[in-house]
């Protein structure tokens, strides 16, 4: 099976390799995996608290050439986007992009469960954290 | 040859016209060799599906019947028979192998009952290939991680011993994660051979994820051992 030229360049040049402060309470992590092919995904983002715009996103693919280039085109794809923007991204948008063929189609998924698991950790920090500040202000009063 | 046949249809054996059972190898009135029959591989042995199987008693039958269909046995009879007595002993050795080999036998009967498992279903056409199990995702990508720092160092010829025997160590656990997983499997094996329909159905799903569980550790442990090796 041949790539893509897309997906070759993902792989040969991918965007966004690396690691966030996972501890920030401005970063969310996903990590994800499929079984079968033993591929394991990890996607982080840095969303300003003001603008919830995500600002960086950075990533580390274990997995086949597909399933790298997957993850480095969502990192493209959602840095500039609001958290709510980002969640529109649709694997099939990923497919189409890389012209991936049906048998990798999962490495598309795995790429959208990856944005979907690394902003759902950034909502659950963010809103416990307003949470102690709803606390903490209600303490004030 | 995954359907398996009503075997209460009776199929009209081609040299004594008497029904039989389309599960057998040889007319039970004529005696005659039959074309390779259309049942699954556990009615081949005159078995009902089961996953606990005698596996002394089943290589007994198979040499046996590989003897009952040997192609030299044939060598003077009809072109038919002849044709017959090699297709049935091909069938007969992929009943064995695959009814000796616990996991393959697993498989088998899973895929006999309806399970999408297996490689042909190993995220293809965009199929869920399920998710890498949750509990395990941390350990498993730090896991990748070390093995890409062994290999970096490998290439660049500097041992590392610390990261040798962190390798070491994790395997272990994988190892031991592995015999879990086959004793779990163990124990659905025990509650399909005595369930009814119901709690078949529900063994028969915690085995296909069992199974794909033991195949993601399976692969983990090999890349580690290959690059233990290198």
């Amino acid at each position: 099976m041949a790539y893509s030229d897309k997906v070759i360049d993902h792989y040969n040049n991918p965007r966004n390799v690396g690691q966030l402060d996972k501890s920030s309470t401005e970063v969310g992590t996903g990590l994800v995996g499929a079984p079968e092919c033993g591929d394991v995904m990890r996607l982080q983002i840095r969303v300003n608290p003001e603008t919830q715009v995500i600002e960086e996103a950075k990533f580390k693919t274990f997995g086949c050439g597909s399933a790298i280039a997957s993850s480095s085109l969502a990192t493209e794809w959602i840095k500039g986007r609001t958290v709510d923007d980002a969640l529109g991204i649709k694997n099939t948008d990923i497919v189409k992009e890389l012209s991936l063929p049906p048998v990798k189609i999962h490495c598309s998924v795995l790429a959208e469960d990856a944005i979907r698991a690394a902003i759902g950790d950034w909502k659950k920090k963010n809103s416990a954290a307003e949470t102690v500040d709803a606390a903490v202000a209600v303490v004030a009063q | 040859m995954l359907k398996v046949m009503d075997s209460a249809v009776p199929i009209a054996c081609w040299s004594c016209s008497i029904g039989h059972n389309d599960s057998t190898l040889f007319c039970p009135h004529c005696s005659k060799i039959q074309p390779p029959p259309g049942g699954d591989y556990f009615s081949v042995f005159g078995l009902e599906p089961r996953l606990n199987l005698d596996l002394t008693a089943l290589e007994h039958e198979f040499h046996r019947l590989s003897r009952k269909v040997h192609p030299d046995r044939f060598a003077r009879a009809e072109e038919n028979e002849r044709q017959w007595s090699l297709a049935d002993t091909a069938l007969l050795n992929d009943a064995y192998r695959t009814l000796k080999e616990p996991l393959h036998r697993t498989e088998y009967l899973l895929k006999l009952e309806g399970a999408e498992i297996g490689d042909e279903f190993a995220g293809t056409n965009g199929k869920d290939p399920g998710r890498a199990p949750a509990d395990l995702l941390e350990e498993v990508f730090e896991l990748n991680m070390q093995l890409e720092e062994m290999r970096m160092a490998r290439k660049t010829g500097e041992a590392d011993p610390e990261l040798q025997a962190g390798l070491e160590q994790a395997k272990r656990k994988f190892d031991v994660l592995l015999e879990e997983v086959d004793h779990d499997l163990h124990t659905e094996w025990n509650k399909w051979d005595e369930g009814d329909a119901a709690a078949r159905k529900k063994a028969e799903k915690a085995m296909v994820d069992l199974l794909h569980r033991r195949r993601y550790l399976s692969n983990l442990v090999r890349d580690v051992t290959e690059t233990l090796g290198a």
